[in-house]
């Protein structure tokens, strides 16, 4: 099977997933184009993980239809696996085997040469632990030997599903280094997260999923090239009061000792202007960049009259959840 | 196919699970063994050298190896779910049917390797009993056919732990069931029906382990063994061996070991990974 130019890689329609009483994926269409670093971010149980298992064929869906690098058919799905390096929740590997033999396992059904085991080794950093058992390995080395595997064989989609889970901020970073590297080199890459930082530092594409269905998708820049007012009062609780009925407030905020709020028009003179009428008088007013949480909340619709966890500029710690918010 | 089965070797010798089982039925074997070869010693009108000796070395201990080798087939593939290297595997490539069929060569190789060393240690201790200048065939068609047939009823009990195994997806539950099945079940379930329906009596004798296990008697494939056994029971005024017809047994064992592979297939493929 081999892609036609312009053909997206993951295309999908209206795919869904019911367990009995549970509807895990509902209604979702998405598109991923070659080389982008698209971030699949929602909350845990969202529908993320049946999502990718739904993409990789290993979850039967209950509805609608999915295209990977343009072939639909069951075939063409055995064919597509061959082209893409995926993980999916935790890294899954034999415990009693070494770092290095699990590659071979992995190399063997790719029929991909041995030689290549020792390159992305290296790349991920594990060429000296290679041979400890997995078993043995901290958490950070079995996401990384994860990566490895999906790096074998040159795929041209890799799909990683929550790739930083558990990490510390030191190996969060790494991770996050080679999937940049990975982008840079050009590759298409899915990768699934509840972390918003994660998320808006990796990637070029978001969707943004919550309870199966997709609330919002679109390129991280297009997210973030709109600003927020942030402002604060002598009286936070009045302002924060006055913001939220303010009639061209997409939503507000209270996060902190201010309040944020996103505005249809962008006129800050108006709003101080409103709030003036309403007796709320501002120490502080400014345009502020948006953030990969702000467009959530915005998404989500669970903003308003609502704290959020962290600041607005609290997304470079590393471990901003969206399970968290309410 | 090839590849995964590969890969199912490599994995296999590396699982100390595979070393833990082969070993301890070496030993036992050993231990079992020695006793025939001292008794043999202390009594010489009971000599255990070849050919005889392989009545006794191809007895019914045989049939612990087989049990370790359906342990060890529940060992490496139900593991798999529980590791989610199942699921892993159909990722990197595998499909699911090359995925189950690799498994399912892995039964062939344990329970020939089970079979097979029971049968060198077995050949080792007696050939030191073995007048070899006397130009006896030490291991011939008979010794053949009934290694071929052992080799069946072995297949067939590791059939039905791939099939529990794939059904039950965790190691533990899926080795109680098959030991139960194996131990009790079949045994109260054909019990209890042919006490309820008297006609199905002739089917009921047909159930997996009781056909696979109609294959395992040496003395049903050596007419001489066969002939020492009998005049033995006379002697002791027991009852005489029973021989079963080998052609139904064999044929029953092949439909009960591809309809619980086919059966262990289906049900594999339908389930989400």
């Amino acid at each position: 099977m081999t892609s036609v130019p312009g053909t997206p890689i993951i295309q999908t329609f209206g795919l869904s997933k019911r367990y009995r009483k549970t509807t895990a994926v509902d209604d979702i269409s998405f598109r991923v184009e070659p080389g982008q670093v698209f971030g699949f971010l929602g909350p845990n149980g969202a529908g993320k993980t049946t999502t990718i298992g739904l993409l990789l064929g290993i979850v039967t869906p209950t509805g609608g239809r999915f295209e990977l690098f343009g072939g639909r058919s069951a075939s063409d799905l055995h064919a597509a696996r061959r082209r893409i390096g995926a993980t999916l929740e935790t890294p899954n590997f034999y415990p009693y085997l070494s770092g290095r033999d699990n590659l071979r396992i992995v190399a063997n059904v790719k029929r991909r040469d041995a030689a290549e085991i020792e390159r992305v080794l290296d790349l991920v950093g594990l060429g000296r632990r290679a041979k400890h058992k997995f078993k043995a390995y901290s958490l950070g080395m079995k996401q990384r030997l994860a990566l490895a595997a999906t790096m074998l064989g040159d795929p041209e989609l890799i799909i990683l599903d929550e790739p930083a889970n558990g990490l510390d901020p030191e190996g969060m970073r790494e991770i996050r280094e080679i999937i940049r590297g990975l982008g840079e080199r050009g590759k298409t890459i899915f990768l699934s997260s509840h972390l918003l930082s994660e998320v808006e530092r990796t990637c070029t594409h978001v969707a943004i999923i919550q309870n199966g269905r997709i609330v919002r998708q679109e390129s991280v820049a297009d997210v973030t090239s709109h600003g927020v007012a942030g402002l604060r009062s002598a009286d936070l609780e009045a302002l924060a009061a006055a913001v939220a009925e303010y009639p061209a407030a997409r939503w507000s905020d209270r996060r902190g000792d201010r309040v944020v709020a996103e505005l249809e028009d962008g006129d800050l003179a108006a709003l101080n202007t409103w709030l003036s009428g309403r007796g709320v008088h501002l120490s502080h007013l400014s345009l502020e960049a948006r953030s990969l949480e702000d467009v959530f909340m915005e998404a989500t619709g669970a903003a308003e009259g609502h704290a959020a966890p962290g600041g607005a500029g609290d997304t470079g710690s590393g471990s901003h959840q969206l399970g968290d918010v309410p | 196919m090839w590849a995964a089965f590969r890969s199912e070797m490599r994995k296999m010798w590396k699982r100390p699970a595979t070393w833990v089982t082969l070993g301890l039925f070496g030993l036992m074997t050993v231990a079992d063994l020695i006793g025939e070869y001292r008794r043999a010693r202390k009594d010489p009108d009971d000599p255990f050298f070849l050919p005889d000796a392989w009545s006794q070395i191809l007895g019914q201990e045989v049939m612990v190896g087989f049990i370790f080798a359906s342990v060890l087939v529940i060992l490496l593939v139900a593991a798999e779910f529980s590791w989610r290297t199942a699921r892993q595997n159909v990722i990197d490539g595998l499909s699911k049917t090359q995925w189950y069929w690799a498994k399912v060569l892995l039964i062939p190789v344990l329970s020939a390797l089970f079979l097979a060393l029971r049968a060198a240690i077995g050949g080792l201790f007696a050939l030191a009993g073995t007048d070899l200048a006397a130009g006896a065939e030490l291991f011939g068609t008979v010794q053949l056919a009934a290694l071929g047939g052992m080799f069946v009823t072995g297949t067939g009990f590791a059939s039905l732990a791939l099939f529990a195994a794939v059904a039950i997806r965790a190691s533990g539950p899926a080795m109680a069931v098959w030991f139960a099945w194996f131990a009790l079940g079949e045994g109260l379930v054909v019990g209890g029906l042919g006490a309820l329906f008297e006609g199905l009596r002739p089917i009921l004798k047909w159930a997996p382990i009781m056909t696979f296990s109609r294959l395992r008697d040496y003395i049903q494939y050596d007419p001489e063994a066969l002939r020492r056994a009998t005049e033995l029971a006379v002697e002791q005024e027991s009852p005489v061996p029973e021989l079963e017809a080998l052609g139904p047994a064999f044929a029953g064992s092949l439909l009960w070991i591809a309809g619980l592979l086919l059966l262990g297939w289906l049900w594999y493929r339908k389930r989400d990974l």
